[in-house]
């Protein structure tokens, strides 16, 4: 067998490791492996995360279609519709150019077809074992809503002075709505 | 909030202040937590807008919360400090180097003891540290989350029921988290043993870097050890796997220590005492050959072969030697010909003998 790095060598190191039941395998030649190994390019994440995402997605993909052989597929032959992130407005083609990163929180929902194939390479689990957010259990968020408050007061103001009056009312309901939201957080905290 | 760089450098650097058991092996211990707001893009697909409000409300949290020690806490702006002063950032372990490229929209909140710090608007919104001489990882834990829990409980953070907390990176959703501990390991280095340990270390899905991080070689024989999956197991269950390790892997460094004293005193004993020399007789030295001598020089002091010399002093130098700290004991901007030079003159000073 052949070193998957140089092409020319026979390889004598071959790494697997296993990541949610499936097997990752890398074969390499002594030299190869040393020149890797000293710039510590080896290991679970001793690939490109892109070129494994959208490998991986393809692969997803063809099983999804029920293509028998899940080898990577061929230029030519992406899937009809590209999926595009509604609120950052990233797509697969973004996402490639910039090694792998997502634009926004919901990406993850966006592209999670194309995801949870990547996710069961590079992490050890499909699912969150660890601790969550302080948030949920104790001032939901307050902060973030006050600020959100100052901001509209500021544009409340300024829409009054320009004498845009619509704009002016979209901000007093909300301001107004989170007020109540406030007030009903501090009430809440105040019975604990 | 506020302060300068030169009152930062008034602080001895925290991550090498005190000692602690096996500190002779393990430098220090660092965890830094992932974070982002829910529903705001990430850094990467943000408006400049968005990237100041979130330096404000980050700002805001972290000074109401007074987990950073604030209002006695360091509050830097990157883009208005000097190219020499962002490399102090990083040569203190404070930011990293995509952190300090960045050009504008980026805060850098630091507790006056540089034990925990946030980069606000790295590749997340907030990157999370905590760091600490020694090895520490439950110390270091126990500060974090409650760090994280302050600001958690003032800010929203962006978070999956199933997927944890959702970073820019899909190789860190989930905890979020990057526990890592330095440790200096000549033995395994001049034993030949290095390479064959450091490989099985990566089979344990851990990763192994260079003092400043990715990309950076062994230099100074000092290496990071470092998880590197973030999702399906719990931050206990990452902290215990990585104390385990490191536990052997101090194991290991012990014996190749002895085995080297016991097996090859002399070529040990000429290591570490030309080491000492050029150290204490060169006119010029670069980073590199400073760090490599150092080295060689701690591995003295470890294993008892210097009776005078504080290995507080020499940790010290590994910091000190770096081109903009010299830059800035100098006062003034140097070449790199100039910076070995002064290299060269600090360490003498600081490593002659005193009698």
């Amino acid at each position: 067998m052949l070193c998957d790095n140089c092409k020319k060598n026979e390889a004598t190191i071959h790494i697997k490791e296993i990541h949610a039941g499936q097997v990752v395998s890398v074969n390499l030649c002594a030299d190869c492996a040393r020149a890797k190994e000293e710039k510590g390019e080896l290991g679970a994440l001793g690939f490109n995360l892109a070129e494994v995402l959208f490998n991986i997605g393809k692969i997803s993909e063809k099983i999804k279609n029920g293509s028998a052989a899940p080898v990577p597929d061929q230029a030519g032959s992406e899937p009809e519709t590209v999926p595009v992130c509604p609120v950052c407005g990233w797509t697969p083609e973004k996402m490639r150019a910039e090694n792998g990163k997502l634009g926004c929180p919901e990406c993850y929902h966006t592209f999670e077809t194309m995801l949870s194939g990547v996710l069961s390479h590079i992490q050890r689990g499909s699912a969150h074992l660890g601790k969550r957010p302080a948030a949920a259990g104790t001032d939901g968020g307050v902060a973030a809503k006050r600020f959100e408050l100052e901001k509209l007061q500021r544009e409340l103001e300024e829409s009054v002075r320009r004498e845009e009056y619509e704009n002016a009312a979209v901000c007093r309901d909300r301001i107004n709505q989170l007020k109540a939201e406030i007030a009903a957080a501090a009430a809440g905290a105040g019975k604990e | 909030m506020s302060g300068t760089i030169d009152e930062l450098l008034k602080n001895p650097v925290s991550f090498l202040a005190d000692a602690s058991a096996d500190e002779d092996i393990a430098i220090s211990t660092r965890i830094r937590l992932a974070r982002n707001l829910g529903g705001r893009a990430f850094p990467i697909a943000a408006t400049p807008e968005s990237d100041l409000e979130v330096c404000e409300l980050v700002s805001r949290a972290a000074a109401e919360s007074g987990a950073l020690g604030c209002p006695e806490c360091f509050s830097f702006d990157p883009a208005e400090l000097s190219e020499l002063d962002r490399e102090i950032l990083l040569e203190r372990r404070l930011a990293s180097r995509e952190f300090i490229a960045k050009t504008g929209g980026t805060r850098l909140l630091v507790r006056s003891d540089e034990s925990c710090s946030i980069m606000i608007n790295e590749e997340d919104q907030l990157r999370i540290q905590a760091l600490r001489p020694g090895f520490c990882l439950d110390e270091v834990w126990s500060a974090i989350d409650r760090l994280d829990d302050e600001l958690g409980s003032r800010l929203d953070y962006a978070f999956d029921s199933r997927l944890g907390f959702l970073t820019s990176c899909p190789t860190n959703v989930g905890t979020g988290m990057r526990a890592s501990v330095m440790l200096h390991l000549p033995g395994l280095v001049l034993t030949g043993q290095i390479g064959p340990v450091m490989q099985g270390v990566r089979k344990l899905n851990l990763a192994v870097r260079g003092i400043f991080g990715e990309g950076t070689d062994n230099r100074g024989n000092l290496f990071q050890i470092s998880n590197q999956t973030t999702l399906g197991e719990s931050e206990r269950q990452i902290i215990d796997h990585l104390k385990l390790v490191i536990d052997q892997l101090i194991t290991h460094e012990k014996n190749a220590r002895r085995q080297l004293l016991a097996h090859d005193r002399y070529g040990t004993l000429d290591h570490v005492g030309r080491a000492y020399g050029v150290l204490l007789h060169s006119y010029k030295l670069s980073s590199e050959e400073a760090l490599q001598c150092l080295s060689g020089v701690r591995l003295g002091v470890d294993v008892g072969l210097f009776s005078g010399l504080d290995i507080h002093l020499v940790n010290e130098l590994f910091i000190a030697i770096n081109p903009a700290h010299l830059q800035k004991a100098a006062g003034v901007s140097l070449g790199e010909p100039e910076r070995d030079i002064r290299r060269a003159a600090l360490c003498r000073e600081r490593l002659k003998p005193r009698v």
